[in-house]
Formats: structure tokens, C-alpha cells, sequence
């Protein structure tokens, strides 16, 4: 057991997981999605993509790319955000919030083959 | 390259996280905690809000409490966030900086850098792997012939100095072991447009390796190479080296040919010497009784020919424990009278100071001089630095390592024929080599002879390729001045090569043939005008039949009409 594959793994699982959890709930109502959740979606999915810099190897690159759709992804989704609930006392409409629910959709699939591919690699070692 | 910002950004791991967290827990604690409006309504930071106030607070720019007043629960929570988030940044900027500044990266980037230079690469090149004196001389010969060259050294020094230079053609250069075969790959070893690989290293050992890489390599590049011994020569031609160049040997067989054949001694240096001598400033040794001071590698060689051709030598050496010593070798130094008295000073024609230090060869040749001012007087220049003294000293003949190497190498690329010509010119009788001699002088002037190729393919002599198909042509239909042809230019074929024979000073009465390569010898003007001659259709049609053809297409078209052309050929005569 080593600690630098508990934190790489535990950050990958929860960027999957906070993902998953904004995502879940009507597409049409904002109080099922938590701004804060969001947050939280961004920061843990920026310290995963930092953590799989500089592996040179062929799955290292497929980590890394799965990590930067995500992230791109939910920046767009916290832009969309940030610019619609501009204004004043203006909040989301549910145009917008349906754009920022499928674009951390799509989120989430990358983050879900993020894990696929951290599952089949654990299962893959020799032990 | 895309190794390396992967590389780049896996050092810079731990200050981004750094950089992330503490930018999540400011804007966190900028979102929840309570703020109040110009009209102290509360007013909760949104994440745009706190992100934009974190960026230009942790960068140092502040612009200041934005969007409203802060109250004091925010001032506390900004005191915190301002020393975490400048010192995380700083903390990222100077790894970022000490990752740029890692040796391994520099010499990573630069070896990037010189391998997309290499790959662009449009125009004939050389590789030249070592750049001690004689590369630094080649390198320059080159670039002021508009010959690019890639240069490799494994010094630091020699490549700095190449950072600074004022050649007229900058050559691409990079630090590392040129006996290193991926190196050799990087250089453009296999680059089509590499002519050739030149090994200059000081050490035989890695010329050896250089050989046998090249070799291995691409076997179809020219490769010469220097080497410092005999054993070493040997074995680098073993390993099919164009040409090798030992310049103890090549200096010392030059004195031997001087002393029993003189002619042959002059064609040598004609054809291999610098182009910027006269050839009245040549003099030459006659026979006698030598001295030679110091018996190093230069004064062993010196001895082994001067024996050959059996003139009387005596060697001076201060080593008193040499073994392998010829018999009659007086011990002592040689840059005291006395000794060289003992040596038999008055009645010697010519002494030989090669000792490895320049201002004790100097020394010796003062001396001697004011002993027997009559003497030949033959100097080892070590150093390059020391040229000026060498100059005043107004010695017969100096040898300089690094440029008697460098001048052949440049001979050689320049005209790839010579050395062929050279080989069996060698083995010339002295009457033959005489005659050759004063045959080239007949045609070269006071200046040192012009070399040069004719390669009758159609990139380099489209006129005489296309004239050939139709005509038979003869060598010394050629040789006549394309503007008035009543005039021989002044000069000679030296050589021949055609397939794979070779035909030594073919006779003017041979046909030329397309795929011929001539070695030509002969002054600049011949040089210029057999150029235009060779390329240009209506010059060669005036040099072979006396008709001038016309330049333009169109009166070329008219003076195809045949009652055209009869009149206006009555016009013209």
C-alpha cells in the first residue's frame, strides 16, 4: 500500500463522484444543483489533471486527456453560470441551467472512463 | 519536445496543487462568508466575485475591495488569503524558474533546437566532429565558400566560441560526444543532403569510433579522417575512410619528396597548399646533412623519411632515458649553442626544430642561424597563437598541424578527385613529375593553380549533356575561350574518371562522354569561362563550330525558317 496511490486514486474517485453528484437531479430546477458542488467539482478535477502530469507511459496519456475534457467541461459549465446569473437579482433561467447540467454531463462520462481506466489498470497488476 | 513539458510539468506538481488548494479555500471563505453593499444591505461574493478578487490579490496587483467595501470579517479572512496566496505564487514562479534554468532541460531544449535546425536543413552540408584547430579552420574555409557545415564537440569551449562567430554561413553546432552513433543520427548523419564527415578528434580512439559508426551508418558518405599514428591510420582505412590524414607523416613525406623529387613535391603543394600563395614564394631544401631537435612524433616521421631518401641526419634530443633513439643521437638541449656545435652545425644544410614547445623551436633556429646562416630551416608549430612569431622569424618552411590538415581536407572536399590523382601521381618517376610540373606551371601563372570539377551531368553542364546526344565531342574542343575561340584558355584535364576507371592527364584528343568527371587545373579566368562554356548552349555552339546562335527563343524560332537565316547570315558576314 503506498500513499501516493491512495491520493491519486482517491482524487480521481471523487472528481467522479462531486461530478455525479451535481449532476444528479431535474434538469429544470436549480435547487437540485448545488453552486458549491460545482466549486468543489472544478478544484478537485483541476488537483487530479496536475496529479497525472508526467507519466510518460501510453495510459498516463489517456488519464491526462480524460482529465482535460473534464475540466474543460465544467469551466464552461461554472462560465455559463457565472455569465447568466449576472445582472440584477436575475437568476439562472432554465435554458441556461440545462446547458450547464449537459456539459457536466459530459463531464461526467470523461470522469467515469477516468475510473474505468483506473480500475482495469489495479486489476491488471501482478500482485 | 513534447517529452519535455510533460517532464517540466511533473516537477511543477506540487506548486500547482499548492496553487489550487489555496485558491479553492480563499474563494470558499470569500463566498461564505457575509458582505454588505453600498447601502449596507448584506450582499453575498459570488464565485466570480471571489475568484477575480483572489487572482489579482495572490498576483500583487490589487485593485482594491471590489465589488463593494469589505467588512471586517472579510479584512480578517483577506489578511489570511494575501500572505497564503503571494507565497504559493512565488513558491510556483521560482520552480518554474529553477526548472528552466536545470542544466539537463538546457541541454535538452538545445538538442531540440539543433535537431529541427538539422531536419530543415536544404543545401549541401558537411559534419565535422571536433572543432579544436584545424575544424575552426575548415569551418571557416567552408563558410567563406558558402559551404554550411554541423559542427559537434564534446568541449565546452570551442562550441562558446562558435556561439559568437562572424562566419559568413553560421554553422549549426551542439555539444556532445560525436562518437556517440545516435548523436551521429541527430547531426544528419543520414540527411540526404550530407556530403560528407569529417573526424577531427585529438584522440585516435574516438576518430576510430567515428569511422566505425559512420560506416555503419550510411555507408555511401564521404568520410575523412584524421589520425595521429601510423597503427591508427591504418586500421580507420580498414573501415573504408575515404581519406585519412596524418599530418606528421603527410608533413614529413613532403620534406622527403622535396629533398629527391621536387617536381612531385610542387604539384603536392599546389594542389593542396592554400590558394592565397605565389608559387615564387615557395623555396626548396636541397641535399645534405640534417639535424633534427626533439624527437617526438614529429621529429620520428621526419627521420623515417628523410632516412628513406637517404640523406645523413643527426637528432638532437634532451630526453636521456629515450630508447628506440637512432644510433650517433646526441643528448642535450638543443637550444644551446654548444650542443648544436657538437652536432655538426657548419657543414648541416637544413635543421628540422620539432620539439613540442614553440618558443624553444624558435630559440633553436636563432641559434643555428647565427651559427651556419646558410641553413635550411624547418619549424613545428604547435600552437596557432603563436603564428606572428613564426611569421617574423622568417623561417623556409613552418609546419602547422591544424592547418596543413585543415587545407588538405578543404582540397579534398572541394574537388573529391584529387585525392585519387594524388595517390598516382605518388608513384610518378621523377623526369614524369617534372614534366608534369612544368606543364602546370604553363598554365597557372604566378598564382597558386585554380582545381576544379567538371561533372558532365545535366545539373552542372546542361549544355554539354544536351549537345553530347546529338555530336561527338573532344576534350580540347573545350578548352578555347567562349568569346573569342581563337584562344586557348590556360588549361589542363589532370585527371579523368569514368565508371570506374581512371585515366591519369588524359590526351586532348579523347572524346568526352556524358557521366565524365574531369579534374581541371588552370587559372581563375579558365575557371570562369569553361563554366560559361559548359552551360550555355550558345556559347558552346560558338566554341565547337564558330556560329553564334542567338540568345532569345524567338530569334532562335526565326533563324530555324531557312531563307531567313541564309539572309541574315549574309547580313552578319
Amino acid at each position: 500500500m503506498r500513499t501516493e496511490k491512495v491520493v491519486f486514486a482517491f482524487f480521481i474517485v471523487l472528481a467522479l463522484t462531486l461530478n455525479f453528484g451535481f449532476f444528479l437531479g431535474d434538469f429544470a430546477n436549480v435547487a437540485h444543483h448545488n453552486v458549491y458542488e460545482l466549486f468543489a467539482a472544478i478544484v478537485v478535477s483541476l488537483i487530479a489533471t496536475v496529479l497525472k502530469f508526467g507519466d510518460r507511459t501510453h495510459l498516463g496519456s489517456v488519464f491526462l486527456a480524460t482529465s482535460l475534457v473534464a475540466d474543460l467541461q465544467l469551466i464552461c459549465a461554472a462560465l455559463v453560470w457565472g455569465i447568466n446569473s449576472q445582472g440584477v437579482g436575475a437568476s439562472l433561467d432554465e435554458n441556461s441551467l440545462a446547458t450547464i447540467i449537459s456539459l457536466s454531463g459530459g463531464a461526467l462520462l470523461a470522469n467515469i472512463i477516468s475510473v474505468v481506466l483506473l480500475v482495469s489498470e489495479t486489476i491488471n497488476l501482478r500482485r | 519536445m513534447p517529452n519535455l513539458i510533460y517532464l517540466l510539468l511533473r516537477r511543477l506538481r506540487s506548486p500547482l496543487i499548492t496553487l489550487i488548494l489555496v485558491y479553492a479555500i480563499s474563494m470558499t471563505g470569500y463566498v461564505l462568508i457575509p458582505g454588505e453593499d453600498g447601502n449596507r444591505d448584506p450582499y453575498q461574493m459570488t464565485f466570480f466575485d471571489a475568484f477575480y478578487f483572489v487572482s489579482f490579490m495572490g498576483t500583487t496587483i490589487g485593485f482594491g475591495e471590489i465589488p463593494y467595501e469589505f467588512t471586517q470579517s472579510q479584512r480578517y479572512w483577506t489578511l489570511v488569503c494575501l500572505y497564503a496566496t503571494v507565497i504559493s505564487w512565488l513558491y510556483g514562479i521560482g520552480s518554474m524558474l529553477s526548472v528552466f534554468q536545470d542544466p539537463a532541460f538546457r541541454q535538452q531544449t538545445k538538442l531540440n533546437r539543433f535537431k529541427r535546425s538539422v531536419a530543415r536543413i536544404r543545401q549541401p552540408f558537411y559534419l565535422i566532429c571536433g572543432y579544436g584547430e584545424t575544424g575552426r579552420r575548415l569551418v571557416r574555409d567552408l563558410a567563406n565558400h558558402g559551404i554550411l557545415s554541423v559542427v559537434l564537440d564534446s568541449g565546452e569551449v570551442p562550441i562558446n566560441e562558435l556561439e559568437v562567430n562572424d562566419l559568413a554561413i553560421s554553422p549549426l553546432w551542439l555539444k556532445a560526444d560525436a562518437s556517440n552513433a545516435q548523436m551521429l543520427e541527430i547531426a544528419g548523419i543520414k540527411h540526404e543532403q550530407c556530403k560528407g564527415i569529417i573526424s577531427l578528434a585529438n584522440d585516435d580512439r574516438v576518430n576510430l569510433t567515428i569511422a566505425i559508426v559512420g560506416q555503419l551508418i550510411n555507408n555511401n558518405i564521404r568520410l575523412i579522417t584524421r589520425a595521429d599514428t601510423k597503427e591508427a591510420e591504418s586500421n580507420i582505412l580498414s573501415f573504408g575512410a575515404n581519406e585519412v590524414i596524418n599530418p606528421f607523416e603527410t608533413f614529413a613525406s613532403r620534406l622527403a619528396l622535396a629533398l629527391h623529387s621536387p617536381g612531385l613535391y610542387l604539384i603536392t603543394e599546389w594542389t593542396t597548399g592554400r590558394r592565397d600563395k605565389q608559387t615564387d614564394n615557395l623555396s626548396l631544401p636541397t641535399n645534405g646533412r640534417w639535424i633534427i631537435c626533439g624527437f617526438g612524433d614529429f621529429g620520428r616521421a621526419a627521420y623515417r623519411y628523410l632516412d628513406e631518401v637517404g640523406e645523413s641526419i643527426c637528432v638532437i634530443s634532451s630526453d636521456r632515458h629515450g630508447r628506440d633513439v637512432p644510433s650517433g643521437t646526441i643528448i642535450g638541449r638543443p637550444t644551446e649553442a654548444a650542443t648544436l656545435k657538437k652536432a655538426g652545425i657548419d657543414d648541416a644544410i637544413g635543421i628540422i626544430a620539432g620539439t613540442g614547445n614553440d618558443p624553444d623551436n624558435l630559440s633553436v633556429l636563432m641559434t643555428a642561424h647565427e651559427l651556419n646562416p646558410n641553413l635550411f630551416r624547418i619549424a613545428h608549430q604547435n600552437e596557432e597563437k603563436n603564428k606572428p612569431m613564426f611569421d617574423a622569424a622568417k623561417l623556409d618552411l613552418v609546419m602547422q598541424r591544424g592547418n596543413l590538415i585543415a587545407d588538405k581536407i578543404f582540397a579534398l572536399l572541394r574537388t573529391p578527385l584529387l585525392g585519387d590523382f594524388l595517390r598516382i601521381v605518388g608513384r610518378f618517376k621523377k623526369a614524369r613529375a617534372n614534366e608534369l610540373a612544368s606543364r602546370m606551371i604553363a598554365v597557372m601563372g604566378d598564382d597558386y593553380p585554380e582545381l576544379w570539377e567538371i561533372s558532365v551531368m545535366p545539373d552542372q553542364a546542361p549544355a554539354l549533356v544536351e549537345r553530347l546526344k546529338s555530336s561527338e565531342i573532344l576534350i580540347k574542343d573545350l578548352l578555347h575561350d567562349p568569346y573569342d575561340r581563337e584562344r586557348k584558355l590556360s588549361t589542363m584535364v589532370l585527371f579523368l574518371k569514368r565508371g570506374d576507371g581512371n585515366a591519369i592527364l588524359p590526351e586532348d584528343s579523347r572524346r568526352v562522354k556524358a557521366g565524365d568527371r574531369f579534374l581541371m587545373c588552370g587559372n581563375k579566368v579558365a575557371y570562369q569561362k569553361l563554366q560559361i562554356t559548359t552551360r550555355n548552349t550558345g556559347y558552346l555552339e560558338y566554341v565547337l563550330t564558330g556560329k553564334r546562335l542567338p540568345d532569345s527563343w524567338i530569334w532562335r524560332k526565326l533563324m530555324e525558317n531557312e531563307k531567313f537565316a541564309e539572309r541574315f547570315s549574309q547580313d552578319s558576314s
